[in-house]
C-alpha cells in the first residue's frame, strides 16, 4: 500500500511540474490558435538560468527560481514580437509552427554548442532533505514544486476570474474579433499571455533542473508529453489541462515502477493518439463548431 | 416514406436541426422539381444557411430526410452528393484564393474525370483529351458568367463581384442538376444584380434547377418560380412570389413586433 | 501578403514539354557524370546523402507542399523502411529487391494509418500526431530489442547485390559511384513520378485540398481519401530512401531516425519552397551541401537549419523559389520600380 502511496505522491510531483509547462502551451493556443514549438526550449533556458544563477553567481536556489521566470518571461515576449506577431497579419495556420519548429532547431542546438552535452549537475539545496509521511517520503524539493504548482493555478485562475486583465484574455479567446471591437487591445493581450506563459515555462525549468537530467534537451523530454496533456485536456482548456497533466504523471509515475521506464513515452503516446482518434477536441473539453 | 412525385427533383422532408439547444431547422418540408427556381427567403437568423448546409450534407440531419432524383441522399456526404448533381455556393465566398479564377474552375471538372488510373503517371491520350475537355469548359463557363478576361488573375486578387461569379462559374464546372446558391446577390450593385438574374434565367432555361437562399428581394421576385419563407427555423409560408408579398405572417416576421 | 502578390496566382509549374524533358535529360546527365567529377569516398558519400534527402524532400513535400498536412513523422517512415528493408534481407533471407519493396510497402502502409488518425484533425493536431508517431516508432525501434537490436544496431549490412547486364561490366555497388547513380537514378524516377502526378488532376484535387476543404468537398472531392493517398505516396517514398540508406551505410542504429531528423527534413522542404517538387529538391541539395562547404560550422550545422527554416517562414515564405523567381523577374524588368 506505502508503495502504492509513493507512487501516487511521485505522480503528482511530476504532474505538477508537466502542468506548469502545459498551461502555458494551453494559454497561448487559447488565445492565438497557435502552438509555439519552442516552449520546450524556455523551460531548458529557465533551468540553465537558474543553475547559472546559483552556481555561477552563487545565488540562493529561491531567488534563481525567480531568475528563471524573468529570463522566460523576457523570451517569450521576444517570440511573440519576433514571429507570432508579424505573422499574424499573414493568417497562415501553419506558418508560425513551422517557424517555431525552426526556432527550437536553433536553440537546443546552440546551447548543445555552448554548454556541452554532459549533463549538469544542479542541485538544489532542497532536493536531499526529506519529509516523512507514514511510510512514503517527499523531498523538499518535490514539495516546493508541489507548492508553487497549486500556488500559481490559484493565482491564475484569480487572475482570469477577476482582473480585467484575464477577463480579456479570456475574451480574446473566445473570440478575437469582437473583443477587438469591445475596446480590448487583442496584440496586447496576445503579449501579455505570452509572458504569462513563457514565465511558468521557465519556472517549471527551474523546479525541474533538480528533478531531472539537466541538458541541452531537458526541455524535449518534457515538452512531448506537454502536448500530450494539452490535447487530452483540450487546446485552450485550463482545467483540462491540469487534470491531464496530473493524469500524466501518475502515469508515468505507475509506469516507471511497474513497467520499464522506456515504456513511458510509448503509453503517453498511445493515450494520446487514442485521445485524438476518438475525442480529438479532448477527454474534457466543449466541442468546437466550425461555421460555414 | 412516400413516393416522391415524378417531377420533383428535390425532397426535403421533415428536417430538423439544432446546436446544443437552438433549433435553427424545425420540420422543414418542400419540393422543386427541375427547371424551376426556387427561393429560399426569411429574416436574419431564420436558419436559411443550416437548411441550405443539411440539403449539401455539410451538416447532418438530427431528423427529416433529403431526397434527390429518387435517391436518399440523408446520410451521404457531402462530396458524394456532388456526384449526384447537386452544387453549391457559400455566404462568405470560399475561393481558392491562392490559385487564377481559371484553376479555380478546373477544380470543379475533376469530379467527372475518367482517366485510366495509369495515366495519371504517363500522361496519355485520355489524359489529354480530359486536360482539353476541362479547359475548354473552364473558359466557357468564365466567358458564361462574365469573367472571360480575368482567367489568369488570382481569386483573392478579383473584385468582390467577379469574386461572387467565379463561385458560381466553379460551381458549375461540377455539371450538377441542381444549383445551391447561398445569397448569390449580397454585395452587389443593381447592375451585377440585373446580370446575375439574366444568367440564372438563361440556366434555368437549359432545364437547371436553382435553389437560391436570399435576401434580396428584387431578385427573388423577378426570378423565383416559388418560395418558401421560414423564420425560426420554422416554414412559415410557401407560394409563388407575388402570395408572398401580401402574407401578413411573413409582413409581421420581416418588419418584426419588438422581440 | 501585399496586392502585388495577391495578383501573381499560384500556378502549378507551367514550363513547357520541351523544357521538362530537356531538363530530365539534363539532370539524368548530371548524375551520370557527378561521382566522376567529384571523386574519392568523402565527396560520393555526400552525393549519394543529397540524393537519399531529395527523395525524403519530395516525398514531404507531396504531403505538406501540395495537400498541406503538416506531416512531421517522415523520419518514422525514413526508419521503417530502412529496418523493414534490412529484417526482411537478413532475418527472412529475402532477396534484396524484394526486401526493398516490401520495406516500401510498409512504409507506405505506415503513412496510410497515420493519416487514418488525422482524417479529422486540423493542422496542428495532425502534427502533434504524426510527432506522436514519430516518438512511438523511435522507441519502438529502440527498445524491442529482439527485433531490431535496440541501440547496439544492426551491423555488416550489405548493399544491394551486383547487377549484371548482358553485354556489360558487373555493377558493383560497393562502388559508390555506381551507388550513387543508382540511388541518384531513383530519385529522378520518384521525381519524375511526383511531378507527373502533380500536373495531373489529382496534383489540382490535392491543392484544392490544401487550399480549403469545405468547398473542395463541395466540389466532389473526397478531402479525406485524398489526404490518405498523399500521406501514403510520400512516406512510401521515404521508406525507398531508408531502403538504401540501410545498404549504404552499413550500420543501422535507431539515433538515425529521431526526430530530429523530421525537422531536418522540413527545414529542406521550406527554404527550398514548398510551392513546387523542384523547390525542396535544391532545399535538400543546399542543406546537405552547405555545411560541408563551411567546413568549421560542423556542429553549428543544426543551428544553420533551424535558422534558415525560421527566417526563410518569416521574410521569404516562398522558399529558393520565391527568391529565384524575384530576381528573374527583376532581371527581365531592370528599370521598373518597385
Amino acid at each position: 500500500m506505502t508503495v502504492v502511496l509513493q507512487q501516487v505522491i511521485n505522480g503528482v510531483v511530476l504532474g505538477s511540474l508537466y502542468v506548469l509547462v502545459a498551461l502555458g502551451l494551453t494559454l497561448v493556443y487559447g488565445v492565438l490558435v497557435q502552438i509555439n514549438f519552442a516552449h520546450a526550449d524556455i523551460v531548458t533556458l529557465g533551468a540553465f538560468s537558474a543553475y547559472f544563477f546559483m552556481h555561477g553567481i552563487g545565488g540562493g536556489y529561491l531567488p534563481s527560481i525567480a531568475v528563471a521566470l524573468a529570463v522566460g518571461a523576457a523570451l517569450g515576449w521576444l517570440m511573440n514580437a519576433v514571429i507570432f506577431a508579424p505573422l499574424q497579419k499573414r493568417g497562415s495556420e501553419l506558418l508560425p509552427l513551422i517557424a517555431t519548429i525552426g526556432v527550437s532547431v536553433m536553440l537546443e542546438n546552440a546551447m548543445l554548442a555552448g554548454f556541452g552535452p554532459i549533463p549538469y549537475a544542479f542541485d538544489s539545496p532542497l532536493s536531499n532533505e526529506v519529509i516523512r509521511l507514514g511510510g512514503t517520503f517527499i523531498t523538499w524539493q518535490n514539495a516546493l514544486i508541489i507548492a508553487v504548482s497549486v500556488a500559481t493555478v490559484a493565482l491564475l485562475y484569480g487572475f482570469m476570474k477577476f482582473t480585467f486583465l484575464g477577463k480579456a484574455l479570456r475574451a480574446v479567446s473566445q473570440d478575437r474579433e469582437t473583443a477587438g471591437l469591445m475596446g480590448i487591445n487583442p496584440d496586447r493581450v496576445v503579449m501579455l499571455t505570452f509572458v504569462i506563459a513563457s514565465a511558468l515555462a521557465g519556472m517549471a525549468g527551474a523546479m525541474l533542473g533538480p528533478v531531472l537530467v539537466l541538458t541541452p534537451f531537458a526541455g524535449t523530454s518534457v515538452i512531448v508529453k506537454a502536448f500530450a496533456i494539452v490535447i487530452i485536456g483540450g487546446f485552450g482548456n485550463v482545467e483540462g489541462t491540469i487534470l491531464a497533466g496530473l493524469l500524466v504523471g501518475l502515469i508515468e509515475s505507475f509506469t516507471t515502477q511497474y513497467l520499464e521506464p522506456g515504456m513511458i513515452d510509448i503509453v503517453v503516446f498511445a493515450l494520446l493518439l487514442a485521445t485524438l482518434a476518438l475525442r480529438p477536441t479532448g477527454l474534457i473539453a466543449e466541442r468546437r463548431e466550425e461555421n460555414v | 416514406m412516400t413516393a416522391p412525385a415524378p417531377s420533383a427533383l428535390l425532397q426535403a422532408r421533415g428536417l430538423c436541426r439544432s446546436f446544443g439547444g437552438v433549433r435553427a431547422v424545425h420540420d422543414i418540408t418542400f419540393e422543386m422539381p427541375t427547371g424551376t427556381v426556387f427561393a429560399i427567403i426569411g429574416p436574419n437568423g431564420a436558419g436559411k444557411s443550416t437548411l441550405l448546409n443539411l440539403l449539401s450534407g455539410v451538416l447532418r440531419p438530427d431528423a427529416g430526410t433529403v431526397a434527390f432524383g429518387g435517391a436518399d441522399l440523408t446520410d451521404t456526404p457531402a462530396h458524394r452528393r456532388v456526384r449526384h448533381g447537386i452544387a453549391r455556393t457559400f455566404q462568405k465566398i470560399r475561393l481558392f484564393k491562392q490559385l487564377s479564377a481559371h484553376d479555380n474552375v478546373v477544380a470543379g471538372c475533376h469530379v467527372h474525370c475518367a482517366i485510366p488510373a495509369w495515366q495519371y503517371v504517363v500522361h496519355g491520350r485520355a489524359f489529354a483529351q480530359n486536360q482539353a475537355r476541362c479547359r475548354d469548359e473552364a473558359a466557357r463557363l468564365l466567358a458564361f458568367m462574365g469573367l472571360g478576361g480575368r482567367a489568369q488573375v488570382a481569386a483573392g486578387a478579383l473584385s468582390y463581384g467577379e469574386r461572387r461569379m467565379l463561385e458560381i462559374a466553379r460551381a458549375l464546372a461540377t455539371a450538377p442538376r441542381l444549383l445551391m446558391l447561398d445569397e448569390p446577390a449580397a454585395g452587389l450593385n443593381a447592375g451585377e444584380v440585373e446580370a446575375l438574374v439574366d444568367r440564372l434565367q438563361t440556366l434555368r432555361q437549359n432545364g437547371l434547377a436553382v435553389l437560391v437562399v436570399e435576401h434580396n428581394m428584387d431578385l427573388v421576385m423577378t426570378i423565383a418560380n416559388r418560395v418558401l419563407v421560414i423564420d425560426y427555423g420554422q416554414p412559415l409560408f410557401e407560394g409563388p412570389p407575388a402570395a408572398v408579398q401580401a402574407h401578413p405572417g411573413v409582413i409581421a416576421a420581416y418588419l418584426g413586433e419588438a422581440r | 501578403m501585399s496586392s502585388a502578390q495577391a495578383s501573381e496566382p499560384r500556378r502549378a509549374a507551367s514550363a513547357p514539354l520541351r523544357l521538362r524533358r530537356a531538363a530530365y535529360l539534363v539532370a539524368a546527365l548530371a548524375i551520370a557524370l557527378l561521382p566522376y567529377i567529384f571523386t574519392g569516398a568523402y565527396w560520393r558519400t555526400n552525393l549519394i546523402v543529397c540524393a537519399l534527402n531529395v527523395m525524403l524532400a519530395i516525398g514531404l513535400d507531396f504531403v505538406l507542399g501540395y495537400a498541406g498536412q503538416l506531416n512531421l513523422g517522415q523520419s518514422a517512415f525514413y526508419g521503417i523502411g530502412a529496418y523493414a528493408a534490412t529484417l526482411l534481407a537478413m532475418r527472412l533471407g529475402l532477396p534484396f529487391w524484394i526486401a526493398f519493396a516490401g520495406a516500401v510497402a510498409l512504409a507506405g502502409l505506415a503513412g496510410v494509418v497515420l493519416s487514418l488518425f488525422a482524417m479529422r484533425l486540423r493542422g496542428h493536431y495532425l502534427a502533434i500526431a504524426s510527432l506522436g508517431f514519430a516518438v512511438i516508432t523511435y522507441q519502438v525501434l529502440l527498445n524491442w530489442i529482439s527485433l531490431t537490436q535496440g541501440p547496439l544496431g544492426i551491423y555488416a549490412i550489405p548493399p544491394p547485390p551486383a547487377l549484371v547486364l548482358p553485354g556489360l561490366p558487373k555493377i558493383d555497388f560497393h562502388d559508390l559511384a555506381h551507388l550513387f547513380h543508382l540511388v541518384a537514378g531513383f530519385a529522378l524516377l520518384s521525381y519524375f513520378v511526383l511531378d507527373q502526378l502533380v500536373r495531373s488532376p489529382i496534383g489540382e484535387t490535392l491543392t484544392a485540398i490544401r487550399e480549403d476543404e469545405v468547398p473542395a468537398a463541395a466540389l466532389g472531392i473526397n478531402c479525406a481519401a485524398w489526404k490518405v493517398f498523399a500521406f501514403g505516396v510520400g512516406s512510401a517514398v521515404a521508406g525507398a530512401a531508408g531502403g538504401f540508406y540501410a545498404g549504404f551505410v552499413g550500420t543501422l542504429v535507431p539515433d538515425a531516425f529521431f526526430i530530429t531528423e523530421s525537422f531536418t527534413i522540413l527545414a529542406m522542404v521550406v527554404v527550398g519552397g514548398m510551392g513546387s517538387l523542384i523547390g525542396p529538391a535544391a532545399g535538400a541539395i543546399l542543406l546537405t551541401v552547405l555545411p560541408e562547404l563551411l567546413r568549421g560550422i560542423g556542429d553549428l550545422r543544426l543551428v544553420v537549419y533551424g535558422a534558415a527554416l525560421t527566417l526563410v517562414v518569416l521574410f521569404l515564405p516562398g522558399g529558393l523559389l520565391q527568391a529565384a523567381r524575384l530576381g528573374v523577374a527583376r532581371l527581365m524588368r531592370p528599370d521598373k520600380p518597385r
